[in-house]
């Protein structure tokens, strides 16, 4: 087997071991909203936040379509169970009505609509938000303002943002010096990524000198959170290397992050001890399932260069 | 009960440091040509072995002939630690074999110049290897490590901001003075790269003369 095909081989086992983790996890009634959850979360980051995070997963993996049966089947339950939990959208509706300057309401919704999920009232409420001033003056960092920029598109929202401005605002777009990067700044510089190819479909979206930037300084970066144990971060940057279209990172990186996997599926975040509360497992070490899963179908599509399926 | 002011790691350690200061004074003007000044000095033979090259920095960097007194002393402690008479075998000891082969050619006396240079198969490895090779990275020492150098700019620099992020500053500086002594465009930009390390730098004569050639192959070598 070549590499090259050593390294589809390794994205794909990857990714699916952990799709049905996080498929296990939800059936097994992990990452459900509380009966009472309302729209006033006080805690988004509980259980909204990662049910928005599966959905994300499921509808990269339902979109470009390269997964086998039992995986797409997988994604369909998991995104169906993603919808149900949030009330078919309504709890979204509710507290996008209730708080038009959130954010999350809109994001989240962009990975249902991504796979045809659609709420009526929700994308009326939408598109009259985005005509306000006051929506586009919210303040939020670089890569948020892309995320949001990103969601309208894949929503269909009227909009023209101006993305190359967006672009040059964020820490990436200063195409900065390689060796200050941090933790928190590797997480900006990869959401940035996410967004302007839209997880994948579009390397386009990424100018030339940023693929190029990317090109030279990937395989550091992804060097030095192997050596760290950051699975989470190595995971994402992975996922950058395949949204430039070109990857270069190689086959190695691949190995290392499959084999801190668990043969359930569990995808650890760092090197610290996984907690034998499944409860607190999931909480621990969803994030990198997604991450996991997402780099596994977004690499393959890109190899196999195939188009998005339509929802 | 007998004691001892100093280990013997400590005395070699300082005598590299009195070393390196007079390497340092001689390149920036405050002092004559590095002499040995203690023959009867094991320590001060191992730091004029430690230092090779770079004892040189001030007549390489500017094109005057070599002094001889640094040659003579440089000579001296080949003679006292000798470079191993086999070919090299592993990586380890092909970069011990190529700065011997550099400190003899200096000295005047003849060491086999190595079959191979560095395998340059993984990046991380090999700049690793270059960056115990810097002190090759001088004006008129050509050969067959400085092509492999001209060769892998992205390599050098991956190496350098490897080294940066794993607070390896000494490898670090070690890669940006193999990217400045180029003399070409590089991948990174080196003077911001040189002035964190100026300020994470540990201080030392050594370190401090590391920095000085760097900061003269930047701004006065044109190749």
């Amino acid at each position: 087997m070549t590499a090259d095909a050593r390294l589809l081989s390794t994205a794909q086992r990857l990714g699916s071991n952990a799709l049905h983790w996080l498929h296990r996890a939800h059936q097994d009634g992990h990452g459900a909203l509380p009966p009472d959850a309302g729209i006033d979360l006080s805690d988004p980051d509980t259980a909204y936040k990662p049910i928005g995070e599966s959905a994300l997963a499921a509808s990269l993996i339902l979109r470009d379509g390269v997964a086998g049966a039992r995986d797409l089947a997988a994604a369909g339950e998991l995104i169906e169970f993603c919808w149900h939990q949030l009330q078919s959208g309504n709890l979204l509706y509710e507290r996008q009505l209730r708080f038009p300057q959130l954010t999350d309401p809109l994001e989240t919704y962009a990975h249902f609509a991504r796979s045809g999920y659609r709420h009526r009232q929700l994308d009326e409420l939408l598109a009259s938000l985005a005509r306000l001033r006051a929506t586009h003056a919210a303040e939020l960092v670089p890569n948020r303002r892309l995320a949001v920029a990103n969601a309208r598109r894949v929503i269909g929202l009227e909009h023209r943002p101006d993305w190359d401005a967006l672009t040059a605002a964020g820490w990436l777009g200063a195409t900065p010096e390689p060796w200050a990067i941090d933790w928190s700044t590797g997480y900006d510089l990869t959401h940035t990524v996410f967004h302007l190819t839209d997880w994948g479909a579009g390397p386009d979206g990424l100018p030339t000198p940023l693929r190029s930037y990317l090109r030279d300084w990937l395989p550091v970066w992804v060097d030095i959170w192997l050596e760290t144990g950051q699975w989470d971060l190595v995971g994402e940057l992975l996922i950058v290397d395949s949204c430039t279209g070109e990857p270069v990172c190689g086959l190695d990186p691949w190995e290392r992050l499959a084999g801190a996997q668990h043969p359930d599926g569990l995808t650890p975040r760092d090197t610290e001890p996984v907690d034998q509360n499944p409860a607190r497992a999931f909480k621990d070490h969803e994030h990198t399932a997604v991450v996991a899963a997402i780099a596994g179908t977004v690499t393959l599509a890109r190899a196999l260069g195939g188009s998005p399926v339509p929802a | 009960m007998p004691v001892t002011d100093t280990s013997l790691r400590d005395e070699y350690a300082a005598a590299v440091e009195r070393v390196a200061g007079r390497a340092l004074d001689a390149l920036t003007g405050a002092g004559g040509a590095v002499v040995l000044t203690d023959p009867t000095s094991t320590a001060e033979l191992a730091a004029l072995r430690v230092l090779g090259p770079d004892l040189f920095a001030a007549q390489l960097l500017t094109g005057a002939p070599l002094e001889s007194v640094t040659t003579a002393s440089l000579a001296a402690a080949l003679l006292a630690f000798p470079p191993a008479p086999a070919a090299p075998v592993g990586q380890d000891a092909l970069v011990v074999a190529w700065l011997d082969h550099v400190a003899g050619f200096l000295a005047g006396r003849s060491v086999p110049q190595p079959a191979d240079v560095p395998d340059p198969e993984h990046w991380q490895r090999w700049s690793v290897r270059m960056a115990q090779l810097a002190p090759l990275a001088l004006p008129g020492l050509d050969g067959p490590v400085h092509r492999a150098a001209h060769h892998r700019p992205l390599a050098l620099a991956r190496g350098a901001t490897r080294a940066m992020l794993r607070r390896d500053h000494r490898t670090a500086l070690r890669l940006v003075r193999w990217l400045a002594w180029l003399g070409t465009p590089t991948p990174l930009e080196l003077p911001p790269l040189l002035d964190r390390l100026r300020l994470v730098g540990d201080g030392s004569r050594r370190t401090t003369l590391e920095l000085t050639i760097t900061e003269r192959l930047l701004t006065e070598t044109r190749r």
